[in-house]
Order: structure tokens, then C-alpha cells, then sequence
């Protein structure tokens, strides 16, 4: 809902009478696009991706691109693929795996830092650029309010201004930033990548210094992996640790030696492809619905009632159990190692919820004299649902929208921890539970209890941005019931 | 619209709701892609005299309508079929008898801790806003919602298991603090009762052979087992609804404090204790009334992993052995019992919200 526009002068016009805020502003944003695009560059031609994810995720970018705003949306068409839009700051600008020598001094990282600086310093940059880029685009949207719209002021301006100075919503959009940020560019942030340390490890070197022979020796990621598996008491390689190869693990290596922030940048991934797609599939219907309800009322709505109170009851997880069970055979699961079909059966069941939610917002709307008056007109009905009613509700869709997506994250997880839904080799942070359930009280701890965790904030940060937003479109209200049980995943 | 009426059209307009879930059971387990054959017979066995008996038994030479007339039929008329992987030739009425008491006990307990936690909790914070306790209250019940239950279950279960024996990592820590201040460890399994961490409570020996009066006595003893041996269960099950509760609590608090009744009752020289109980109090529990039941939903989905992560054999245990193995008439025979549940569950909501809340009154939504 985005300011409307009711001048007759094209944006353009308006640009060309007043341009220099708009020329700043895209000037930062060719800085920007230089930063990467030997990267974006590299992608285009290094182009076999995984054969079976690569169609898929080529249909994410316009997924993304409406609800992450322009940025993604921008670059998502450059690359054209999700795999392109990862290397916005190559990880070969600042490597990190080298070897240490004798005397101490490391060999092949980033100016010959220690490989816990050289990957600190890239998490730091690709954050950096991450919260530029947000910012950009929160300056885009000044400039735009400011110098070109039409209307000095829109609802919509107090709603912004609402989530501003709401430091529990902002929190929670902090977090959920964080988590975008770090699904996104997991292949650059991860001291090491999915394909070489938990796809194909065996087709993949890693070079250390051997002390007994006095030399520089190659073994295979594999190998490597196999003498830095962390099994508790007798052997462990925790929280920031390095392992006998000289890699750098930051939260530590799973029970297969493999590592697990690496698992767990990837598995974000998984979560946030999820949750996108379902949103969608669930919002498309829920919305669709809500107008069409709003907008001829008595027999469809009262049979689109029926329909969601059938949906509603079915319980969630065990219609999600059953139907992952039911589909596991076939092609659709194979898409994606079954994070599609968790996806779509989230997206069809999720509507019902998100029905609820908007379908009195939708009722009230329909009430104002501007919907009789664009009728009186004769407007199609389609039209004016989608102009008069539409941007209404969708903060509503918003709010509830964000608690699902927590509630996705916690069934997903809780899904891959009985061992269906999403299936190996892709990463999923429920699988990383299960593995270290058993070293929970060893010092293989971290394993089980840093996915927990990292879930647990994601979902946090889901539900404060949900609260934030609804306090920024209704501050009177107090909180609902009705979204409540969508934050808490069916019960998994 | 009298009480009776309504509770009519409330019955009436349930029935399709579960004719549509049941329907909608039956496309997916039976139009689907799983083969009861190869389930029964195993994968790559699905040719033969054998499962020609077999489709010839389970009727699965017949056309898919007339096949879903009897499967609805069956259902409705409470005849739920026999399982032929689980518990090969078992009526799945008997099977779903046998289980349902432990989910049931876990539920109950996961509907009452929550009560007795999250609602005074959510009180206090809403009596003291802006508060430390409140910040604190408020933010540890978001932080409890927020986590997963199964994740929750896995730590609550590893700890308690391993308070005894454990000499490394954390355990070692906790278990070096009673050292230094010279207090026995603590062991959960040794605790008031011996009981172990995983695995079902016994339910069979609640009530004792001792009668008073005619009427059997609890057994205390195996009632106490029984509990503790469902506790962790239930409130990491209950956790969820413990945090909601905390939040409506806290907003129904703050809304009747504020409201004009109440600075009706303060003019009128009430004494604060009893605006805080006759006043306040019975008004802020109406918004809880749907939350309390909408709880439900959350309770029989959710069982199925915390009943997965302790070994307790219910009946979410059962679906999803059931489902694993293509057991298709005994999944679908649970699924019906969990939509019964469910409109069941319903319906006693919306009544019980017309009873402490006329207002809502009976044309509402």
C-alpha cells in the first residue's frame, strides 16, 4: 500500500521538474551495483547450478521481490537465479581457509589473518552492505515522500513512522533482517560452502600444514571431515573452534565433522523458501477469498466458512504428516529435497488462518462511501476490490502473515526432526537437532541447542515484527487471539 | 435465538465440517499415491496371488465413489475399520481405545500447569505494568512461546536423564554445584518417586483396590508415578498455551483495570482487594475462554512429537507409526476421531462463551 498516486503529472515529469534528490539517490545505487558486479559477472558464466534446485529457485526472485521491496527485486533480475544473488561480496575476496605454518603465520587467507578474523571480517562486510542497502531503500522512500509524491501526507506515512518508534517491532525487523541476510548470502558468510563440506565433500581439497612430514599435504574435504567430527566427551570441536586441518568453525562441526554454521546459513535458506512460497500460496487464497466474501457476502461467504472450519479442523501437524507421507514417493517431492511440497501443504492449509484475519477488515471496508461511490461509477467489480478495498488490508495480511512465517519455521523444523519433510543432503535446522540430541549433555552440546536457539529468535524476531505491525496500523488494539496459534507452529 | 436453538444450529452447521475433513482424509490416503499393497506386502511385492487376495479384501478393485460411500458410511456409523500394519487385524476402535488414555492425561495436564502459571502470571504483569516484572514476565513468555516444543522436549529430556552419571560439560557443572554447597545433586528419576524420564506412564492402577464407601480410592501412589512421569511432557506440550495466556491475561488485566467500572467501583470506596477480585478479575477471564480451547488445536497436533521425543505410546504416537507404514484405515479411522475432537471441542467453546458472556450473544460469529 504504497503512497498512492492521484496527480495527473507522471512520476517522470515530476523527476525531470526537481531532479537532483533522485540523482543522489540512484548515483549510491550504481556504487552499489559496482560493488558486486564482478561477482554478479562470474555468476552469469559459472553457470551450472544444481540441476534440480536451479529451475526452482529461479522462480524465487519474483516471489521475493514483493515482499523484500526493491532491492532483492533489483538484483534478483541481474542475477536471475537465487545462486547468482549470493556472491554479492565473493568469498574469494576474502578468503578464509589457509593453513597455519611452524612459526604461526597463516598461509592463503584473507592478508594472512588468522581464519576466524578473515571470516568475522566478511560476515562483517556482507552485513555492512546488507544495512546500506536497507537503508538506501529507506532513503528511497524519503526522497519519493518527500521530493516526488503528490500527497504531502498518507495514512500510510503514520503507520511508517508508527513501526519506527516501535522498538519492540524494530527489534523484531532487526532480527528478521538478520535472518534474510544470512539465507541469502549463505553461501558468502559460511566459513566454507554447502557443496563442498555437505553435498560433495569427496570431490573437494582443503590444504593443511603436516607437522610429521614438514610440508603443505591436499586430503579431501571428506577426509578432513572425518577427523573433525564432534561425538561428545572423547572428541569435540565446539563453538569457534579449529579443527586438526586448520578450518575455523564457528559454532562448532556436526556429529559428521561437517560444519555447522555452514549447515545453518543453508538450512535458513530452506526455512526462508519456505515461508516465501507458503505466504504467498496461503496469502494469494486468503485474500482472494476475503474480497470475494466481502464483496458478494451471504451464500459464499457462509460456504467459504464451512470450507475453512474443515480446513481448521483437521489438526495442522498431522495433516502435514499425512500429507507429507502421502506425497513422499513422487516427483514433487523431489523438488528441492521436499522443502516444495512443505511449502505448498503449508500454503494451502495456512489460508484459514489468514482468511480470518483479513476477512473482517475486508467487511468493514467495503462499508465506506468511496467503494458506493466507485460502484455508482460503475468500476468492474474486480477493480474495485483490488483498488478500493485491497490496500486496506493489507496490513492485517502483514501481521499475521509474519507470526505464520514463525509458525512454518518451528513445523518445518519439527517435521525434519521425525525424519519427514525436508530430507538430506539439503540442510534443514530440525535435522541438526535430531543428530546431536544424543550429546546434548556432552560437550557436543552445541549441535542440538545453537539451532534451538537460532530458531527460537527467528521466531521471536517474526513476533515482534507482527506486533510491532500491528501496533503501527491499529495502535488501539490490544493484541488478538486469533493470531496467536499461528505463531506456534501447530504445536510442533 | 434461545440456548437451545443455537446449540442446534451450532451442531448442524458442524456436520459438514466434518463430512468435508473426512472427505478430504479420504482423497489423500486413499485417492493418493500410497499403495496399501506394497505397504501390507512390502515394496516390490505388490504383484501376485497374494496381493490379489489382499485388493480383493480391502475392496480395492471397486470404483473410488463407491469405495468413499463405504468409507463414510463406516465412519459415521462409528465403524472404524480394521489396521492391517500396526497391529495387523485389530479394530481400530480398540487400538485408538487402548492409546487415547495416555494422550489424554498428557493433555490435561497440559491444559491445567498453564493455567496455574500463565494466567496468574500474566495477572501480575497486567496489575503492574511497565514493571520489571512485567518486562520480565512478559518477555520470558514470548521467549517460551517462541521456542519449539520439540526442541524443548529433547533438552528437558536430556537433562533429566542424565542428572545421575553425567561427569562432563554441562552436567558436570551442575552436578559440581551441590559439591560445593553440600547439597545432595539432584536426580528427577530418584525424585519423591522412582520413575524414568521416557517411555508411557502407567495409567492402569489410578484407582486402588481400597474402597471407601463403596467407591474406589485413587492409589496414590501410582497416581503421584503416573503424574511425574507425564510432567515434563505436558508442560513443555503446555508451554505454548502458557505464553498465550500470559499475553491475553496481561491485555484483559490492563483493559478491565482501565475500564469505567472499575473507576465506578474506586469512587464508590471499594476496598482494592475486592476490585481486584469481583471486579477486575472475573472480567479479565472472559477473553481467556477462547484461548483456553483454542488451546485444543495446539494440544492433539502437538502431542504427536513430544509422545515421539519421551516414548509416550498415545494416540499421535500411533498416527504416525501408522502413517510410516501406510496403515491407511487406521490413519484415517484416528484422523476421524481427531476432527471429532475438534468440532467437539468447538462447539463446547462457542457455548461456553455464550454462558459467561451474554453479550456475545448468539448471532455473533
Amino acid at each position: 500500500m504504497a503512497a498512492t498516486d492521484y496527480s495527473d503529472q507522471p512520476l517522470a515529469d515530476r523527476i525531470k521538474a526537481n531532479p537532483r534528490p533522485a540523482a543522489i539517490w540512484a548515483g549510491v545505487f550504481v556504487a552499489l551495483i559496482a560493488l558486486e558486479l564482478g561477482a554478479l559477472a562470474g555468476f552469469v558464466m559459472a553457470l551450472p547450478y544444481d540441476v534440480i534446485t536451479e529451475p526452482l529457485l529461479g522462480a524465487l526472485p519474483s516471489v521475493i521481490s514483493g515482499p523484500l521491496g526493491g532491492v532483492l527485486g533489483v538484483v534478483a533480475d541481474a542475477g536471475a537465479a537465487v545462486d547468482g544473488l549470493p556472491t554479492l561480496l565473493d568469498r574469494s575476496v576474502i578468503p578464509n581457509q589457509g593453513y597455519q605454518m611452524p612459526d604461526g603465520s597463516w598461509e592463503n587467507t584473507f592478508l594472512g589473518l588468522s581464519p576466524a578474523f578473515a571470516w568475522a571480517l566478511r560476515l562483517v562486510v556482507v552485513y555492512a552492505y546488507a544495512f546500506f542497502v536497507l537503508y538506501w531503500v529507506w532513503r528511497g522512500y524519503l526522497v519519493f515522500r518527500e521530493h516526488y509524491r503528490y500527497a504531502a501526507w498518507t495514512p500510510t506515512d503514520d503507520m511508517i513512522d508508527r513501526l519506527r518508534g516501535h522498538s519492540w517491532g524494530t527489534f523484531g525487523l532487526v532480527v528478521v533482517f538478520l535472518f534474510i541476510v544470512m539465507a541469502i548470502f549463505a553461501p558468502t558468510v559460511s566459513p566454507t560452502t554447502a557443496n563442498a563440506n555437505i553435498e560433495n565433500p569427496y570431490s573437494h581439497q582443503v590444504q593443511y600444514y603436516d607437522e610429521a612430514s614438514g610440508s603443505v599435504q591436499t586430503v579431501t574435504v571428506g577426509a578432513a571431515n572425518i577427523a573433525s567430527k564432534s561425538q561428545g566427551d572423547s572428541q569435540n570441536f565446539g563453538i569457534g573452534s579449529y579443527d586438526p586441518h586448520d578450518r575455523f568453525h564457528p559454532f562448532g562441526t556436526l556429529i559428521s565433522g561437517k560444519d555447522l554454521f555452514t549447515f545453518m546459513a543453508y538450512g535458513a535458506r530452506v526455512s526462508l523458501f519456505i515461508g516465501l512460497v507458503a505466504i504467498t500460496i496461503a496469502g494469494g487464497i486468503a485474500v482472494s477469498l476475503a474480497l470475494m466474501s466481502a464483496y458478494y457476502k451471504g451464500v459464499f461467504d457462509l460456504a467459504t466458512v464451512l470450507v475453512s472450519d474443515s480446513f481448521q479442523a483437521m489438526p495442522q501437524l498431522l495433516v502435514l504428516i499425512m500429507l507429507s507421507v502421502a506425497l513422499g514417493d513422487t516427483w514433487i517431492s523431489e523438488i528441492y529435497s521436499g522443502a516444495f511440497v512443505l511449502a505448498l501443504i503449508f500454503g494451502i492449509w495456512g489460508w484459514t488462518g489468514l482468511w480470518r484475519a483479513v476477512r473482517g477488515p475486508a467487511f468493514q471496508t467495503v462499508e465506506n462511501e468511496w467503494v458506493d461511490a466507485a460502484e455508482s461509477f460503475g468500476e468492474r467489480a474486480d477493480v474495485l476490490m483490488r483498488k478500493h478495498v485491497a490496500p486496506y488490508i493489507v496490513g492485517y495480511l502483514l501481521i499475521y502473515a509474519s507470526m505464520s512465517m514463525g509458525g512454518y519455521m518451528i513445523a518445518t523444523a519439527g517435521l525434519s526432526y521425525i525424519g519427514i519433510g525436508v530430507q538430506p543432503p539439503t540442510p534443514e535446522w530440525g535435522r541438526a537437532v535430531s543428530v546431536g540430541q544424543n550429546y546434548i549433555i556432552s560437550d557436543s552440546w552445541h549441535i542440538s541447542v545453537l539451532p534451538g536457539l537460532a530458531i527460537t529468535t527467528v521466531v521471536v524476531g517474526f513476533n515482534a515484527l507482527g506486533d510491532g505491525i500491528r501496533d503501527a496500523i491499529d495502535p488501539q488494539s490490544e493484541g488478538g487471539s486469533a493470531d496467536e496459534v499461528a505463531a506456534t507452529g501447530g504445536g510442533a | 435465538m434461545n440456548r437451545l436453538a443455537y446449540l442446534l444450529k451450532r451442531i448442524l452447521l458442524s456436520i459438514p465440517v466434518v463430512i468435508f475433513g473426512t472427505s478430504l482424509t479420504f482423497i489423500i490416503l486413499y485417492a493418493g499415491p500410497i499403495d496399501p499393497v506394497s505397504a501390507i506386502l512390502g515394496r516390490g511385492n505388490a504383484n501376485g496371488p497374494a496381493a490379489a487376495e489382499i485388493r480383493r479384501k480391502l475392496n480395492l478393485n471397486e470404483p473410488l465413489w463407491s469405495r468413499y460411500f463405504d468409507f463414510m458410511a463406516d465412519l459415521l456409523t462409528f465403524n472404524l475399520g480394521q489396521s492391517y500394519v500396526f497391529s495387523p487385524s485389530t479394530p481400530a476402535f480398540e487400538i485408538v481405545v487402548q492409546f487415547l488414555p495416555r494422550t489424554m492425561w498428557m493433555g490435561a495436564w497440559a491444559v491445567l500447569i498453564p493455567l496455574f502459571i500463565g494466567i496468574p502470571l500474566g495477572f501480575y504483569a497486567g496489575l503492574n505494568p511497565n514493571t520489571l516484572g512485567d518486562y520480565t514476565a512478559s518477555f520470558s513468555g514470548i521467549v517460551w512461546r517462541a521456542m519449539p516444543n520439540f526442541w524443548l522436549a529433547v533438552i528437558i529430556m536430556q537433562f533429566l536423564s542424565s542428572s545421575q552419571g553425567a561427569t562432563v560439560g554441562i552436567a558436570n557443572f551442575l552436578n559440581s554445584l551441590p559439591a560445593v554447597s553440600g547439597i545432595q545433586p539432584f536426580n528427577w528419576e530418584t525424585w519423591v518417586v522412582q520413575t524414568k524420564v521416557i517411555g508411557p506412564p502407567d495409567l492402569s492402577q489410578l484407582l486402588g483396590p481400597n474402597t471407601t464407601l463403596g467407591l474406589p480410592m485413587p492409589n496414590w501412589e501410582n497416581l503421584l508415578a503416573a503424574t511425574k512421569k507425564i510432567l515434563p511432557a505436558s508442560i513443555v506440550l503446555g508451554s505454548a498455551s502458557m505464553g498465550n495466556e500470559m499475553r491475553i491475561g496481561r491485555t484483559a488485566m490492563l483493559e478491565s483495570k482501565n475500564s469505567n467500572y472499575v473507576e465506578m467501583a474506586k469512587a464508590k470506596g471499594l476496598p482494592p482487594r475486592t476490585i481486584v477480585w469481583k471486579h477486575i478479575f472475573r472480567n479479565a477471564l472472559i477473553p481467556l475462554v477462547p484461548v483456553i480451547t483454542a488451546e485444543a488445536f495446539v494440544l492433539v497436533g502437538g502431542s504427536v512429537l513430544i509422545e515421539y521425543v519421551f516414548a509416550i505410546n498415545g494416540i499421535g504416537y500411533v498416527f504416525l507409526q501408522s502413517m510410516m507404514n501406510g496403515d491407511i484405515p487406521l490413519a484415517s479411522a484416528l484422523m476421524y476421531v481427531f476432527i471429532l475432537l475438534l468440532v467437539i471441542m468447538n462447539i463446547v467453546q462457542d457455548i461456553l462463551y455464550t454462558i459467561i458472556d451474554p453479550r456475545v450473544g448468539f448471532e455473533g460469529q
